[in-house]
């Protein structure tokens, strides 16, 4: 394909790929900033403000987190990925342009709306509903934009990533649109509403951001390695589970209430089916990596995706293990959710789209990444912090689950309890932030052309394990 | 496989998904009514009043729901009956007019699907949204400073004014804001028995 004719769409995709930069320093720093007001509760004494409450700032963050990091960032990699999809370059750039400009402003609007006039108290869509037809609009753009020859040239590469990207462009408009008319179109009776709420969560994390996520893993990771995947037939299996389980993942989190109990079993049957699943591209990714790990340790954006999709796998587990029936009761209600949501966003899709802005990034805007300690730490600071945050969350999710469950336990005891393990949670966090202040310097100095670039593929400086071969498979 | 072929699979999926929960969730939980309260010859649960009504969508937009969750389990398998934290399990009727439907998924604070039944006093329920120490020394939970103004006490107090006072030369008075939480607040009654779920 000729790369004359590609930056159609580029410059809409760098809008995404620097709106997400932007919106996941701004996300975490509000999470941050809310665990802090746990910990030192006289914070927000200091600062008595609605917007600054720990109400207002956690709902916030996950927005800015989910629709704006995660959203904006992956849909900006798959702009760069989809004409290499069909071998058709975009023809109206200026559109997509505006559809990315228009999300990055519904962002803007559903951020300052949460923060000033409050959340909207429906679980996985805190904004009005005028920046919800904003994000259903600009997506409309922007999906269009990437499924343009996505049928003629079906055959002409691999089949997975393809199925993966039709579930997550024909899930979101579908789940976001019909949530909304349900939720704020008619007066639909509470407990029906409760479970349209869950049902859009499910649509939100399980059937648009976990299929786009594994669109790259399934594109990018055959492209870096030089392999292809190694049971087509087990893929399959793998999309048309996720395709019928994945909107059933969210009854999980309720445990009694106001939704049917036939619901919640089902709910617990689809996550530990989607474990299995999970694990079974666990399976392909493996056969994919095995014996190249001296690329996956050098080369940068190989090792982001590779952790992103054993992430993945790590991610459906732990989310089986939370829906167990014996676990369930004990867990439902605690930190431990928010532990799946870490490696979830984080390790999985926040890996993944690292990795691919690292593989993807130079192809489409002609520059080379530095041969700097930035991308070490980027990698470290990011990975371990996550892995130090979900793993503390677990354990205090653990101790507050049982402490819940004993009576004997008061509830100001119970806050005590978490104290120690919020406190390393906030570390680990601004090291995650310490690693994406990292990333995004070194971004922007690759944009600004400020350093020449010592290698077209990003690697890690590592004099032992030069391999030249090992790099530069985009650019063939 | 087929484009086509997939682009079925995937809104079949989608649709499957969304007719099973939506809809047969509409069909089994949606088309109950009210049930007659025979001790007390009122309909139960009990439609909030307007002013509760607004609280909701106060209680919402200061984002009460991270750390409190508005549903009890029942005997098995959870202590949220014997923490007192209600008198029966909830379930989907006791959400028929509660608008918008929040349910919570955290429990960093305590239950308040019955705090109307547990702390029916205005007067405490307003020192606690102005500041949760006043009342427990440890609490965790933030204040809402914002939902009260200041103004001179002078020599005749607001019939509404706190007993506390800042400084004592002010008095505080509750916004229309905390007036509608603290009567949506006191809604969240359910002491009443439901055919599916009696008082325990």
């Amino acid at each position: 394909m000729n790369r004359d004719k590609l930056p159609q769409g580029s410059t809409a995709a760098l809008v995404l790929i620097l709106g997400s930069l932007v919106w996941s320093l701004l996300g975490t720093g509000l999470q941050l900033l809310a665990n802090t007001q746990l910990l030192v509760p006289l914070l927000d004494r200091l600062i008595a403000a609605p917007w600054f409450g720990y109400g207002r700032l956690v709902p916030a963050s996950q927005f800015l987190l989910s629709y704006g990091w995660l959203g904006s960032g992956l849909l900006g990699v798959l702009l760069i990925l989809a004409p290499r999809f069909s071998g058709i370059a975009f023809r109206y750039g200026r559109l997509l342009f505006g559809g990315a400009l228009l999300w990055q402003l519904a962002i803007l609007g559903g951020l300052t709306q949460i923060l000033l006039e409050g959340p909207s108290g429906l679980i996985g869509l805190p904004q009005s509903r005028f920046v919800s037809i904003l994000l259903i609009f600009s997506f409309l753009v922007l999906g269009t934009g990437l499924t343009r020859g996505l049928g003629r040239s079906w055959k002409s590469g691999p089949l997975l990533p393809r199925l993966y990207l039709l579930l997550g462009l024909l899930a979101f408009p579908l789940g976001l649109g019909t949530a909304e008319a349900l939720l704020r179109g008619t007066s639909a009776p509470g407990s029906v509403q409760i479970i349209t709420q869950v049902l859009w969560h499910s649509f939100h994390q399980h059937l648009w951001l976990a299929p786009l996520g594994l669109v790259l893993i399934f594109q990018l990771l055959p492209t870096l390695t030089g392999r292809a995947v190694s049971s087509l037939n087990l893929g399959l299996l793998a999309w048309v589970a996720t395709c019928l389980l994945g909107g059933w993942l969210g009854t999980v989190r309720v445990s009694d209430g106001p939704i049917p109990s036939w619901m919640q079993s089902a709910g617990v049957l689809a996550a530990i089916l989607m474990g299995v699943v999970a694990l079974g591209n666990g399976l392909l990714v493996q056969n994919l990596t095995e014996g190249r790990w001296e690329e996956v340790r050098r080369n940068v954006a190989l090792r982001f995706i590779a952790v992103g999709a054993w992430s993945y796998a790590s991610a459906y587990v732990i989310l089986a293990f939370l829906g167990l029936p014996w676990i369930r009761p004990v867990m439902v209600f605690t930190v431990a959710w928010p532990a799946f949501f870490e490696v979830f966003h984080y390790l999985f899709l926040g890996s993944v789209l690292a990795g691919a802005i690292y593989a993807l990034l130079p192809v489409s805007r002609e520059i080379g990444w530095p041969d700097s300690s930035a991308l070490t730490w980027h990698f470290w600071c990011t990975t371990l912090g996550s892995v130090t945050t979900a793993s503390c969350l677990l354990l205090a999710g653990s101790f507050q689950g049982l402490a819940l469950n004993d009576p004997g336990v008061p509830m100001s005891t119970l806050a005590s309890y978490l104290r120690p393990f919020l406190f390393v949670v906030i570390f680990s966090q601004a090291a995650w932030l310490v690693g994406q202040i990292a990333f995004s310097a070194v971004l922007f100095a690759s944009l600004l052309k400020l350093f020449p670039a010592a290698a077209p593929m990003a690697v890690f400086r590592n004099p032992t394990v030069i391999r030249p071969a090992s790099v530069g498979h985009m650019h063939g | 496989m087929k484009p086509t072929r997939a682009l079925f699979i995937v809104l079949g999926a989608l649709i499957l998904t969304w007719f099973g929960q939506a809809a047969v969730g509409y069909w089994q939980v949606g088309r109950l009514d009210p049930v007659l309260n025979e001790e007390t010859n009122l309909t139960v649960p009990p439609v909030p009043s307007g002013l509760a009504q607004t609280g909701a969508r106060v209680f919402a937009a200061e984002g009460c729901l991270e750390c409190h969750s508005l549903s009890v389990r029942g005997p098995s398998g959870s202590a949220d009956l014997t923490r007192g934290w209600g008198q029966r399990r909830t379930v989907a009727r006791d959400y028929l007019f509660r608008e918008p439907a929040m349910v919570g998924f955290s429990r960093v604070g305590p239950d308040l699907a019955n705090i109307g039944a547990r702390m029916p006093e205005t007067e405490k329920l307003m020192q606690h949204l102005l500041d949760p120490r006043l009342l427990k020394k440890h609490s965790t939970c933030p204040p809402h400073p914002w939902l009260f103004t200041k103004k001179p006490a002078g020599p005749k107090t607001e019939p509404d004014a706190l007993k506390v006072s800042p400084d004592g030369w002010h008095q505080l008075i509750p916004t229309y804001q905390a007036k509608a939480l603290v009567a949506y607040l006191q809604s969240l009654n359910a002491n009443y028995a439901l055919p599916e779920a009696p008082l325990k």
